[in-house]
């Protein structure tokens, strides 16, 4: 964390609005597909493995059902993502497989001194995210 | 918790007994029986980690190192195998995720003073068993089977500086005005890219 800091010369406040350049930015991917599930750590557990749970079963008679979802967790969510997807795998009776793949995000961190305020710095570091794929598969 | 102090604890497979350490062991016995095992804990260093994982993939002799890790040092585990890949081009990669139990034992701290009384009298002990998922990543220099799930193949990408073309201008409207010009925008790793054809 403290590689990526440029010697000040001036006495920064660091105010450090932090500023996710990719937090309103999803993956490319996301646009054409509503089977992406982005899991966080403010919003309840249980409800986003019931948000995942409803995509992968569809509606009361099976419709709109997919057949892969994609669960992405970035930073400390990585740990929950996975919870997420073991849960449904294990709730599935074998039905579910899981894939991970990780990858790196960079995110940007803007620092405004006090004294001057045309003078953002932008500081870059780089975070770990998970990316899993649960799909159904016809069992054996 | 305050009283308790951590004696030991000890981690296994979920629905599983504890695994010996013997041949045929290790979360890639299948792939890779001879691949580095690289354990990382909470509080495990990731400039040794990456000290010794370097090292040891310098050897020709080595094909795969495994890093795998539970619980809290989940991402740090992540986090070892990206700079690795960074670092190393041309790395196959599997990841399996898997639950752990960790059974910690907690022994309560003697409150008084002077604890003079034999320990093991008065010392309550608790033992906790907690469900902590976690995953196994694989890198290997030879080639893995495609077919498997979590593979990852190599990055195709050669130099550190991704080029932020077309695919980023579109986004670039819905971005806020300051830090464009020192913001180093690009794409979320095109490994990532290269999921979408191999799904």
């Amino acid at each position: 964390m403290a590689e990526n800091r440029e010697p000040r010369g001036v006495v920064e406040a660091e105010l450090d609005p932090v500023e996710y350049t990719l937090r309103k930015r999803l993956p490319h991917r996301l646009p054409r597909r509503p089977n992406d599930i982005y899991v966080n750590m403010k919003t309840d557990f249980k409800a986003q493995l019931a948000r995942c749970q409803k995509l992968l079963d569809g509606g009361t008679r099976g419709q709109n059902a997919c057949t892969e979802i994609y669960i992405h967790g970035l930073g400390l969510a990585i740990n929950r993502a996975i919870n997420i997807a073991l849960q449904l795998q294990a709730g599935s009776f074998g039905s579910l497989q899981v894939a991970a793949n990780t990858s790196t995000v960079e995110l940007v961190d803007e620092l405004e001194p006090e004294t001057d305020t045309r003078e953002p710095l932008t500081r870059i570091r780089n975070n770990s995210a998970i990316h899993i794929r649960v799909f159904r598969v016809t069992p054996k | 918790m305050e009283n308790f102090r951590k004696v030991r604890s000890e981690e296994a497979p979920a629905g599983g007994g504890a695994e010996g350490d013997g041949p045929g062991s290790g979360p890639f016995a299948d792939l890779a029986p001879d691949a580095v095992n690289m354990r990382v804990k909470e509080g495990s260093k990731i400039r040794n980690l990456m000290a010794f994982a370097t090292a040891s993939m310098a050897q020709p002799a080595t094909r795969a190192i495994v890093f795998s890790g539970c619980g809290r040092a989940t991402t740090k585990t992540v986090t070892c195998a990206e700079i690795l890949k960074r670092r190393l081009a041309g790395l196959h990669q599997v990841t399996r995720l898997r639950y752990r139990s960790v059974r910690e034992v907690w022994q309560s701290l003697p409150p008084g003073p002077t604890p003079g009384q034999t320990p093991g009298e008065s010392a309550a002990s608790l033992s906790v068993l907690k469900n902590v998922p976690g995953l196994a990543i694989l890198l290997s220099k030879d080639e893995l089977d495609p077919r498997q799930p979590g593979y990852q193949p190599p990055n195709p990408h050669p130099g550190p500086s991704s080029s932020p073309a077309a695919p980023t201008s579109k986004r670039s409207l819905g971005e806020p005005a300051a830090g464009e010009g020192s913001a180093k925008r690009s794409l979320p790793e095109p490994g990532v890219a290269d999921e979408d054809r191999t799904a």
